[in-house]
């Protein structure tokens, strides 16, 4: 909203009302720029009259102390002191405030009159907090108020909360400018509202309050009291500061000082300094009290995107007549002193200058005029001059890159050039083709498997004869199972996988078919395989059902043995506590299986049937010097055999039973109980034959395969 | 009618038998049907066996009564399978794993221990002791051997031992021409070695071999038996 007002500022036509010659537009709109800015003006106006409630609710007896006036009231006092006799239609209700108010301000609150009329009784006690000249543009907006409506709106700031405000509260030229612009609409599109009533009220060649401050002499006071022109200056807001010098940049201070005179000059316009006191005052400032210190030229809710292009394409009188000024007169040379701090421009009025007008000229005296045309510092001229002399007098002279190198330097490179091309370059992987079995291959071998086993088994043939020889392991077996005394107590290991019950079945019922049937052995189970207690029950209710052994009389099933190598080594040294129940939960050692047997070498004998020959390894190295002189048995696979014999061999073994060939062996010393491998023995047989002869058919094949490549590769 | 136990068990084995007989065509959804049907029962029967046979009469059971009536002895070996559980399960959160590696660290130490210990007790000094004492005629006599057959079997195992152990020693001597090459009387060793390495293979293929045609015989027989009772 309040950027609206700005945008009408630059919208505004230069020679409206004829006065605009004389004022500067940027000026006029400052002035009028404070009303419709009246919600953020309550702030400030609340601080400045918080601490001066008490006055407010005792208004004839208010007598400003100097501790309760602020700096620039007390200096202005005493100036207006001076010139208190010069002003004659002074208002008795302001009598009271003369002290402290400087002439420029009494000046223009005689304008003011007729909004005074207007306003609350308890309105001018607001006075003191409002520079007359301010109230004296109330004033104005209440002249011209009947001429012209107010069209703009104010969306932002809410009027309600504004008319719902204590009138004491709010200062007299907020309270009339309100007040105008509820009552008038406006007629005249183009100018802003805020604009409209002062143009209007005002002279023809001045505005009122410029013209009511033609009385006083700028001269004197500059030269006699600076220190009064920095406090008047420090009313001036910051970016009034900062702007207002932009007019004496390409000025000198006599065309500043003239030009004043001519267009009379107000106090505050007096207060301009050369650059060269910014600073000075930019330290002063701060203990000032301005009442425009929190007034924001704009408010980011006005910062809309129409309000933006028109703020950069519009510019205002004072901007374009700045940049017109240099390019007509002679550039004056760039100082420091010139150029305004930038600390003391508002961000829009720095976002205003323009890239192209302000500093191209400022920068005109450089030698260098070329226009940078990208960058951050596009539009310049200048801004980058290169030092004289620095161009280049001629070209860079040109190296040959080409080395002068012998022929052996270049037969040694050619080398490592062919060495290093030799290890990157890749090495094809030699591979041969994988020998994939066909599927027709496949389903010939697994039917004929099955045809040759199905028949020999169905048929129960015997084309077969059994084993004859008895090998040393085997025989020492033999040899132990005639040992065994009767009702011996043999531990039994079953350390095999239910996968390879078949064959440790067949290899084993002989010899147990034969203890169980001629000594009666008393037998415990135990095993390291989580299967290994039901694959004992299977095999002595299974094949040796026949003998009708007994669970917790005749045999005792320890379970399983958890922990691996540690249990076995564990049970070896003190078997009654590693394993003291059987899987029925009753104790074991001291039912009639295992009485009197607390250690392992108390047993007759131990046989492990297993399937690993690793279970086999871990069970003769743990048991070693604890098993003491008892024999041991291993019934293994055949897979296994190969791997155990090594230990039958050292005597750490005491027997083994090979896998079906032992157990057809043993069940010919057994005289053909029960008769399992003899069902077995054909087709077994059968099977390993006609392994032997596709093995061997199918490397004479590709013996023959290899052999005709060969002749052809010849 | 009455069905009986061996009725059910002998068709389902009937049954699994040809759903793993069909791998001899090829994988196909019955044999994997049979597979999952296999792990999933072992897993369960492997839970139960733990249970009932580990943890229950070894663990749980003997606890109270060590506690409240054992002696000091019997309370710390109760006690301390206890901690050892405990913290074997604080594996579950991510922050106590590491106390789990108390438990773990008594496990490796003590299983080493008994595996290095068992292998060098159990293995390499008694077969170093047979390998030396195959010509000892008295053992031989002693295991009912004659001298022919153990003066053969000795030389045999010794040749094929040295020269086995010849294959395995990689250590050579660069030649002139940048190649490194073994000693001319390991080489021969070496090559002799791996005549015997390929007959041990060929023994241990043929014992797989024997093995799993063992085990196809006893399906066979064995459905053949169902069948053969009714």
């Amino acid at each position: 909203m309040i950027f609206a007002q700005s945008e009408n500022i630059l919208a505004q036509p230069p020679s409206r009302g004829g006065q605009d010659d004389d004022v500067p537009s940027w000026l006029a709109g400052l002035q009028n720029e404070s009303a419709p800015e009246k919600d953020e003006l309550m702030d400030w106006a609340r601080d400045v009259s918080e601490p001066q409630q008490p006055l407010k609710e005792e208004p004839p007896v208010f007598t400003p102390s100097q501790e309760d006036t602020p700096d620039w009231l007390k200096q202005m006092s005493a100036e207006a002191e001076s010139k208190s006799q010069q002003v004659s239609s002074q208002p008795a209700s302001d009598s009271q405030f003369d002290a402290d108010t400087p002439d420029w301000l009494k000046q223009m609150s005689a304008n003011a009159e007729p909004v005074e009329a207007k306003t609350p009784q308890d309105a001018p006690e607001l006075n003191i907090d409002t520079p007359d000249w301010l109230s004296t543009l109330g004033g104005a907006d209440d002249n011209t108020s009947s001429v012209e409506p107010a069209v703009f709106t104010e969306s932002n700031v809410p009027e309600r909360e504004a008319e719902s405000l204590p009138p004491m509260d709010m200062p007299d030229w907020l309270k009339s400018s309100s007040e105008v612009e509820e009552e008038k609409p406006s007629q005249d599109t183009t100018t802003p509202l805020w604009l409209k009533p002062q143009v209007q009220s005002q002279e023809p060649e001045l505005p009122a309050w410029l013209s009511s401050a033609e009385e006083t002499v700028y001269p004197d006071q500059t030269k006699e009291e600076p220190a009064a022109q920095d406090d008047l200056l420090g009313d001036v807001p910051d970016w009034l500061k900062a702007a207002a010098p932009e007019k004496t940049i390409f000025d000198s201070q006599d065309e500043l000082k003239s030009e004043v005179d001519a267009s009379g000059g107000t106090d505050w316009f007096s207060a301009i300094q050369p650059s060269g006191e910014t600073e000075v005052e930019s330290n002063i400032e701060p203990e000032k009290v301005d009442p425009f210190a929190s007034m924001p030229a704009f408010t980011p809710e006005s910062q809309t995107d129409e309000s933006l292009e028109g703020l950069f394409t519009e510019m205002p009188d004072w901007l374009s007549s700045a940049s017109e000024q240099p390019s007509t007169s002679t550039p004056t040379p760039i100082t420091n002193e010139d150029v305004l701090p930038s600390s003391n421009l508002p961000s829009w009025v720095e976002a205003m200058r323009p890239s192209d007008s302000g500093f191209s000229q400022l920068t005109s005296s450089a030698s260098d005029q070329t226009l940078e045309s990208r960058g951050a510092l596009a539009g310049l001229h200048g801004v980058l001059p290169a030092v004289p002399g620095f161009t280049p007098t001629s070209k860079p002279k040109a190296y040959s890159l080409k080395l002068n190198a012998s022929a052996e330097q270049l037969r040694h490179a050619g080398i490592l050039e062919d060495i290093l091309s030799a290890e990157t370059s890749p090495v094809p992987i030699e591979s041969f083709s994988t020998l994939l079995s066909s599927r027709a291959l496949r389903w010939t071998l697994s039917f004929l498997m099955l045809a040759v086993v199905f028949s020999t088994v169905f048929l129960r043939t015997q084309i077969f004869s059994m084993p004859i020889g008895r090998p040393s392991e085997v025989s020492s077996v033999i040899q132990i199972a005639q040992s065994i005394p009767e009702n011996a107590q043999l531990l039994v290991a079953f350390d095999y996988e239910p996968a390879r019950a078949g064959e440790m079945e067949a290899a084993a019922t002989p010899l147990f078919d034969n203890l169980l049937l001629l000594k009666h052995p008393r037998l415990t189970f135990i095993s390291t395989n989580e299967t290994g207690s039901v694959l004992a029950e299977r095999f002595i209710s299974g094949p040796l059902a026949v003998h009708n052994y007994q669970s917790g009389v005749t045999y005792s099933n320890l379970g399983y043995l958890p922990g691996g190598q540690l249990a076995i080594r564990a049970f070896a040294q003190n078997p009654s506590v590693i394993s003291p129940f059987d899987i029925l939960g009753q104790a074991a050692w001291t039912s009639p299986t295992l009485q009197g047997v607390t250690s392992l070498n108390q047993f007759t004998a131990m046989i492990l049937i297993t399937d690993n020959a690793d279970a086999a390894r871990v069970w003769v190295e743990q048991t070693q010097g604890l098993r003491g002189d008892i024999p041991f048995i291993v019934i293994s696979s055949a897979q296994a055999a190969p791997m155990i014999q090594p230990y039958y061999d050292s005597g750490q073994v005491t027997g083994i039973v090979p896998g079906l060939y032992g157990g057809a062996i043993f069940e010919q010393h057994n005289a053909g109980r029960p008769g399992t491998a003899r069902n077995y023995w054909d087709a077994y047989s059968i099977g390993m034959l006609i392994a032997m002869a596709l093995l061997l058919s199918g490397g004479l094949w590709n013996l023959i395969l290899g052999l005709r490549e060969k002749r052809e590769e010849k | 009618m009455q069905i009986s136990l061996d009725l059910i068990t002998g068709v389902l084995s009937f049954l699994f038998t040809l759903l793993i007989l069909s791998y001899l065509i090829g994988d196909n959804p019955l044999f994997r049907i049979a597979i999952y049907l296999f792990v999933g029962i072992t897993a369960g029967y492997v839970a139960s066996v733990i249970w009932w046979q580990v943890l229950t009469p070894r663990l749980f059971s003997p606890t109270i009564p060590a506690l409240f009536a054992g002696s000091m002895i019997e309370r710390v070996i109760i006690i301390v399978p206890w901690l050892g559980a405990v913290f074997i399960l604080m594996k579950i959160s991510p922050r106590l794993s590491k106390i789990a590696s108390i438990t773990m660290a008594f496990l490796v130490g003590a299983g080493a221990a008994v595996i290095i210990a068992g292998a060098l007790i159990g293995t390499i000094i008694p077969q170093v002791s047979a390998t030396i004492n195959f010509f000892d005629l008295n053992v031989a006599i002693a295991r009912n051997i004659n001298v022919a057959e153990v003066i053969g079997n000795g030389t045999i195992v010794l040749v094929g031992v040295v020269t086995t152990l010849s294959y395995f020693h990689f250590g050579a001597r660069p030649q002139a021409n940048g190649n490194p090459r073994r000693f001319v009387l390991i080489e021969l060793f070496a090559f002799i070695g791996k005549i015997f390495i390929g007959i041990t293979l060929g023994v241990i293929f043929a014992g797989v071999y024997a093995a799993a045609l063992t085990a196809f015989i006893e399906r066979i027989s064995s459905l053949i038996n169902f069948f053969g009772n009714f």
